[in-house]
This record gives structure tokens, C-alpha cells and sequence, in this order.
């Protein structure tokens, strides 16, 4: 069992290690001004994003910004989601209405927002919002209106309130949907952040970026790459285990699901 | 929602059977009414909207209109227009010829696959916005760098769901050889295909509108030319009726996008007993 | 004294009004301009087991939702205990056919069944009490509680569904086809379960099948349904005693016989159709 749990990790980690030990060698000598040496592009990663205090100003800001505008984009998304998932008229009479407005690439909006909301936090938070929500209704309708019939059956017979209806048949029915939906969201939230962050002055991941772009800064902008790509990987690391803890029922009936078959 | 189920679960059991392919005519007439009435009632927010704030935030309706219908009869919006289409047009089709063959390849061994996986996973993670810059320094403002951009971007779902339909497809190859005397091309060809084919899809659909998202912002903040760059240019000069002309012009190419997207997956995966679920994300 | 079809109604209503539990009258149902029930009259007293079978598809489950409130007749009423329902009653509890689909998944066994005590304000306490009383009662271990429901064996599943309806404390159980999905020893083991269920707890139960055997061994009468649109073929009286076992009232004449009856019925009035 060890062993195989060995083998499996050592099976995963080989190639990143290889790739990383030959980009290391093959670009040692470089001279290019594009692509620096991994050691120099180590050494700013560590100094932009290891030591704590530049860390917090260029994180902490990208981070609180994330964080309330894919939040304003969940809880519309399940909210708004739910009631069209529920009223059946209301989502057909608004779907022309509403594939349009999905079908704007988030960020062309960017000078939109920025006319309407000026180049302060809230119209980051909404650019943020409005890009990831549709993700999250989009799939809210869905698992709402995809619930089990007959559960809507047992609710009615036992005479579920409307509240207890809401919080035991229908948002849990719809979640293991609500989730995946969350999911991308998340992603997209990511990109729209460093785009609206490279607006205004306030610091953060995308800001830190523009400004090592004006200023050439190379071996800055790998650093970057490097950093959100593990930011990325560790906000999809704590999704997963919030997902995991939350539908431990979904993923647990679906492994026997697929063992039977 | 009343005490009544009926007003939350419309599908009794009578009507659980498949929903009929096509409605009663005067549903649809009924449906076709309420949604030109949303779409009326958009436009009058809109318009509403356009007097209510601050001049010269919100261009009427009208005025928008008038606009798209000039920009419509000047070669520079069919220039960006094209450059747009073809930007994103180019990436999808390399993302989907490399990706899809190497996606499959890795998938059809464990070894590949697990060996891959945190590689990709990292890559994936990345937001393809991060790149922005370097490219954009190494490769100069134009179509070239849009077009790396935008495959760096929306190749990894594409790859990652190929790896992952193949992975399905070769747990039924074992079952199937351990049972059955099958030919292997005769397996790929009925079995394989067909089975990975709906996963591919999936990855497909997230990599074409992650396409036009970079494509578009590429353009946008990179400066390239295309539609984003004329929503950022029509911006810079307080051309507010323009920047929105625009705007509706991408937000056209979406629905475009979107349309042809499901138009191709229901020819594809009409027999699938999964595409109604696909279809309806 | 029986109750009988259409004709007898009007004349049992009258008669003892105060015992009968549920009744449909002159209940119709049209889905899409086609007719799926005719007019369906009878009514059941307390404390009786009534099975309603037919064919498949004469849309028995379109009747058992209609009895429950769930969904209202296009023709007619029910009534419960002599009032006219429009929506699911307080007193009436539904077992469906398709555990799998009826459970909620993402709750644990006890949840599901104290589903209905929660539902009208129960402090969870006191739910989870009856909630072991309920799974007692048809037969299923306290430890059974906290597993999710489809780790449960089918005949295990359905005796949930079962507990939860008894958790409700209804005076009418419908149930639909209760069990068409799990095997014939388990199917025979909860027969007698609910056999017992009833009797115990001096339930009326309604229950709706397409095997003839299970509606004669089980109900004290046979509601016969037959035809397109489906319509009330006759209603045969099982005078077969309280006690019944799975083999020797199965093997006894009058057993054959009332089976036979109840054939007849419902083939004569198919044919007839077709």
C-alpha cells in the first residue's frame, strides 16, 4: 500500500522536476532579455513574493478583491439563479435577454465599467462580479430546475414549508451543479482581477505587473507568472477541499455509482 | 411558490416522459411574446437609463444603433471585425488540432497521464492574463501576440479534457479486451471515438469562449487591432456610442460563437444520451 | 356492508358516512386533451387495506397523485375523512415506488425520516426519537441512522421510505408501487411488513400495483381497474381472514379463485378495448 502510494507520487512529481532542473541548465547562460535565467527569475520571485512585507502589499489587495467580487458573484448568481430555476415563465420570457448579455466577453466591458463605475474598488468588484456570476446562475437554473420530481413530490406530501423546501430539496439537489459552476467562475474571476487590477493605482497582482512592463522589468513578470499560477493553483487546492467537505455525499454515491456499472 | 407543488414542480408525473420536441403552438406563440417583452423592457432600462445619469455615460439605444449602423458602412469595422474573427478562429483551430490528438495520446497511457498531470494542472492555473506582458514585449502590439496569448490561454481545457475522455475510453479497452476478441482499429473506431467524444466536447465549449475572451482582451489591453482595441480606442477619445456599437458588436460574436457551438455539438452528439445534460449548460 | 362501484356509492356514503377515510368521486383526469382516468368512484373506510391494480399504463400513478393532492384532477374530488382536497393533507403520507429517486441523497437515513417531523416544527430531539421509533418499527437497526441512504440495500431503502411515512404519524398511507424494484424474497418480506404495519397501527392503506397476487394476498379489497381511459372495472371483496402468510393463503382455492375474478376484470375490459 506504501509502495504504491510511493510510486504514485513519484510518478506525478518526475516531469515537473525534470522540466524545472532543464530550464534551470538550458537557460543558465542565457543572455536573451526575454528569457533570464531561472536563477534570476527565482531570485525576484523571491524578493516580489517570499518576503513578507512585499508579499502582503502586492497580494493583500488582488486577495481582498477577489474575494468580494466572486463572492457578489456567488451568492447573486444562487440567488437570482434559484428564482429563475423556480419560475419557469420568468427564465424563458428574460433567455434572449440574458444569452446576450452572457455572450459579452467580460472584459470588453472593462471601459464600460470603467465610464459608468469610475477606476475605483467598486467597479473592479462589479467587473469581477459580472463576469464570474454567469457561470454560477447559469448552473444554478439548471440544478434547480433539474431537481429530482419526485423529491418535489415528497416535499409537497409532508407539506414542506417554503423555506424548509428551499434549504433541504432544492439547494441541496442543486449544489453538486451550483458547485461546478463555482468553479469556473473562480477561474474567470482570476483573470478579470489582474485585468481590472492593471486600472487606477491600487496596488495588487495585475498592477505589479503593468507597472514591470512599463518599467521592462523581465525577470519581474516571469516572477508574476510564477506567483499566479501558484495562486491560482492554491485557490483551486482550497475549492476542491471546500467541494470535497460540502459534497462528500455527491462524490461518495457517484464512486458507487460507477463501481456497480 | 405557494403551499401547491404544482407551482414549483410544472413536470408531473404524466409529463416526466421526455419533454415533447415540439410545443404546442400556442406555448410557443405565448413564450415568443413574453420574451419580446423582456427584450422591450431591456431596451426601455436602457433607454431610461441614457437620460438618467450623467450625460454622456449611457448613449441612448437610438443613438447606438445609428452608430453601428455608420461604423457598419466603413472598411475599418470590417478590418477589426476580421481580425477579431480570425484571431480566435486561428487559436481554436490550433488548440483544438494539437490539442485534442495529444490530449487523447497522453490519455491512452497511465503513464503519460499521471506523469502530466501536475505539469498541466499548474500550467491551467495560471490566468493566461499573466502572460499578457511578456508576450506583448517579446512579440509586439499585433495579431501574433493575440494569437499566443489567446492559445496559451484556451488550450489547457481542451488538452486536459481530451486527456481525460481518453482516460474513459481506456478503461472500457481493457474491460473489452479482457472479454471479447475486438480489433483494436475496429475498437478505436466504434468504441473509443464515440465514447471520448462527449468529454472532448466539454473541453471544447470552455476553450472556445475562453478564445474569445482572450482574443478580445488581447486586443483590448494589448492594443492589437481587432474589436477590443476599437472598444479601448473609441474609449480613449470619449466616443461613448462607439465604444458601445462595439461592445454589441463582440457581445453578436458571442452569441455567434455560442450558436454554432451548440449547432455543431447536436450533430455530433445527436445519439448521445449525455447531450441533453451538456446541452443544457 | 361493501362499498362498491360507481352505483353503490351514493347509498354507502349515506349510510356511514363517519367511517370512510378517503374517497374519490366522479374523479377524471385529461393530460394534453387526452383522457388518462375516467370517471373513478369509491372510497375507502378507516382502517381498511385497498389495492388498486390494472395494467400498466392505465395511469394508476396518475390516480395515487391525485389521491394525495399532488396533483388536481381535470374531473371530480377527492375527499379526505369527507372534505374535498385541493393540495396533500395533513394525515395522508405517500410511499413512492422508486426509493432511489424519493430519498434525498445528500441526507443520512435519519434525516430523510425526520424530514416530515421538521417539516411541522418537531424540536429535533423529539424527531430523532420518533425517527428511531419509525426505523424500528419496520425493522431497521439504529446504526443504519447515519449511513446515507443509497448505502443501503433496496428492500433496506424502501423500509426508510416507509419509516418516514410512518414518522409523519398519517391515519392514510397511498403507496405507489411500493415494491416493483426490489427482488421477490425482500419483495415478500415487506408484504408482510406493511401487512403488519397496518394492522398494528390501524392504518388505511391504498395501495397501488400491477401484480394480481400482491393485490389479492394483501388488501381486504380489490379495486379493478381496466380500459383507456381507465375506469373502475369492478370491486372484489378478499375475505381471505386477517392472518395470511406468503405460502398457505397463496395456495388456498379462494385465493385462486378471487385472483381468477380479478383477472377477469381487467382482461375482459382490455380487450375489449384493443
Amino acid at each position: 500500500m506504501n509502495k504504491r502510494l510511493l510510486r504514485d507520487l513519484g510518478l506525478e512529481i518526475w516531469l515537473p522536476i525534470v522540466l524545472v532542473v532543464v530550464w534551470w541548465f538550458a537557460s543558465a547562460s542565457s543572455t536573451s532579455f526575454y528569457f533570464p535565467p531561472l536563477s534570476k527569475i527565482m531570485e525576484s520571485f523571491a524578493a516580489d513574493w517570499l518576503d513578507p512585507t512585499q508579499a502582503f502589499d502586492n497580494l493583500l489587495p488582488s486577495l481582498a478583491l477577489l474575494g468580494m467580487g466572486y463572492g457578489l458573484a456567488l451568492v447573486s448568481g444562487v440567488v437570482i439563479g434559484t428564482l429563475f430555476g423556480l419560475v419557469t415563465p420568468l427564465e424563458e420570457a428574460a433567455r434572449p435577454v440574458l444569452e446576450f448579455l452572457r455572450a459579452i466577453p467580460g472584459v470588453a466591458l472593462l471601459p464600460v465599467f470603467i465610464v459608468l463605475f469610475g477606476i475605483d474598488q467598486p467597479m473592479k468588484v462589479l467587473l469581477i462580479a459580472f463576469g464570474s456570476f454567469w457561470p454560477v446562475f447559469l448552473n444554478t437554473v439548471d440544478g434547480v430546475r433539474g431537481i429530482e420530481p419526485l423529491l418535489l413530490d415528497v416535499a409537497g406530501v409532508f407539506r414542506l414549508g417554503r423555506a424548509r423546501r428551499l434549504f433541504s430539496i432544492i439547494l441541496p439537489g442543486a449544489s453538486p451543479q451550483i458547485f461546478a459552476g463555482a468553479r469556473t467562475a473562480l477561474a474567470i474571476s482570476l483573470i478579470i482581477m489582474v485585468v481590472a487590477e492593471t486600472v487606477g493605482g491600487s496596488g495588487g497582482v495585475g498592477y505589479f505587473l503593468l507597472d514591470a512592463q512599463r518599467n521592462f522589468r523581465v525577470q519581474s513578470m516571469w516572477g508574476a507568472i510564477i506567483a499566479l499560477g501558484i495562486l491560482g493553483y492554491l485557490l483551486n487546492i482550497a475549492f476542491r477541499i471546500i467541494e470535497r467537505l460540502v459534497l462528500r455525499w455527491h462524490r461518495l454515491q457517484q464512486a458507487r455509482l460507477e463501481s456497480n456499472s | 411558490m405557494s403551499t401547491s407543488p404544482s407551482a414549483v414542480a410544472p413536470a408531473t408525473a404524466s409529463e416526466r416522459a421526455p419533454r415533447p420536441a415540439r410545443q404546442p403552438r400556442a406555448g410557443r406563440t405565448r413564450r415568443l411574446v413574453t420574451q419580446l417583452g423582456a427584450v422591450a423592457l431591456a431596451f426601455l432600462v436602457w433607454w431610461v437609463a441614457s437620460f438618467t445619469l450623467p450625460i454622456g455615460v449611457m448613449p441612448s439605444p437610438v443613438a447606438t444603433f445609428v452608430r453601428l449602423g455608420a461604423l457598419a458602412s466603413v472598411p475599418e469595422f470590417w478590418a477589426a471585425f476580421g481580425t477579431t474573427v480570425a484571431t480566435f478562429a486561428a487559436a481554436l483551430a490550433f488548440c483544438t488540432v494539437v490539442g485534442i490528438p495529444l490530449g487523447l495520446a497522453i490519455g491512452s497511457s497511465s503513464f503519460a497521464t499521471q506523469s502530466t498531470r501536475l505539469v498541466f494542472d499548474f500550467l491551467r492555473t495560471i490566468p493566461p492574463i499573466a502572460i499578457l506582458p511578456l508576450v506583448l514585449l517579446t512579440i509586439g502590439a499585433n495579431f501574433q501576440m493575440v494569437l499566443t496569448l489567446t492559445i496559451l490561454g484556451a488550450i489547457w481545457p481542451i488538452l486536459i479534457q481530451s486527456i481525460y475522455a481518453a482516460r474513459q475510453g481506456e478503461a472500457l479497452l481493457v474491460e473489452m479486451a479482457t472479454s471479447y476478441q475486438v480489433p483494436r482499429g475496429w475498437f478505436i473506431r466504434h468504441i473509443f471515438f464515440p465514447g471520448a467524444l462527449p468529454f472532448v466536447m466539454t473541453g471544447l465549449r470552455i476553450g472556445t469562449t475562453i478564445c474569445l475572451l482572450l482574443t478580445i482582451t488581447g486586443e483590448l489591453l494589448g492594443g492589437a487591432p481587432g474589436l477590443g482595441f476599437e472598444i479601448a480606442d473609441a474609449q480613449a477619445f470619449y466616443d461613448n456610442e462607439r465604444m458601445y456599437a462595439y461592445v454589441i458588436v463582440s457581445a453578436a460574436l458571442g452569441l455567434l460563437v455560442n450558436a454554432g457551438f451548440y449547432a455543431l455539438q447536436r450533430r455530433l452528439l445527436r445519439w448521445h444520451p449525455s447531450v441533453r445534460r451538456e446541452d443544457a449548460r | 356492508m361493501t362499498i362498491t362501484g360507481s352505483k353503490g356509492k351514493a347509498r354507502d356514503e349515506g349510510a356511514v358516512p363517519s367511517s370512510v377515510a378517503l374517497e374519490a368521486s366522479g374523479l377524471g383526469h385529461a393530460y394534453k386533451g387526452r383522457e388518462v382516468l375516467g370517471s373513478i368512484d369509491f372510497a375507502v373506510r378507516r382502517g381498511e387495506f385497498v389495492c388498486i391494480v390494472g395494467p400498466s399504463g392505465v395511469g394508476q400513478t396518475t390516480l395515487l397523485r391525485c389521491l394525495a393532492g399532488l396533483q388536481r384532477s381535470t374531473r371530480g374530488q377527492v375527499l379526505v375523512k369527507g372534505t374535498a382536497i385541493t393540495e396533500p393533507v395533513r394525515g395522508v403520507a405517500v410511499v413512492f415506488q422508486d426509493y432511489s429517486r424519493s430519498l434525498m441523497p445528500w441526507a443520512s437515513v435519519r434525516d430523510n425520516v425526520t424530514l416530515p417531523l421538521r417539516a411541522n416544527g418537531t424540536p429535533k430531539v423529539e424527531a430523532n426519537r420518533i425517527a428511531a421509533e419509525s426505523l424500528a418499527q419496520v425493522g431497521l437497526d439504529e446504526h443504519v441512522s447515519d449511513l446515507y441512504p443509497w448505502q443501503l440495500s433496496g428492500g433496506m431503502q424502501q423500509r426508510v421510505a416507509i419509516a418516514r411515512a410512518l414518522a409523519y404519524g398519517p391515519e392514510v398511507m397511498l403507496m405507489d408501487e411500493p415494491f416493483a424494484s426490489v427482488d421477490a424474497q425482500t419483495r415478500a418480506d415487506l408484504e408482510d411488513l406493511v401487512r403488519r404495519l397496518q394492522r398494528d397501527l390501524e392504518l388505511t392503506v391504498i395501495l397501488v400495483t400491477h401484480d394480481i397476487d400482491e393485490a389479492v394476498y394483501l388488501s381486504d379489497r380489490v379495486i379493478a381497474l381496466a380500459g383507456k381511459p381507465a375506469h373502475v372495472s369492478d370491486i372484489v371483496d378478499v375475505p381471505l381472514g386477517a392472518d395470511r402468510d406468503q405460502i398457505g393463503t397463496k395456495g388456498t382455492p379462494e385465493f385462486a379463485e378471487i385472483r381468477a375474478a380479478v383477472h377477469g376484470l381487467i382482461r375482459r375490459k382490455d380487450d375489449a378495448v384493443s
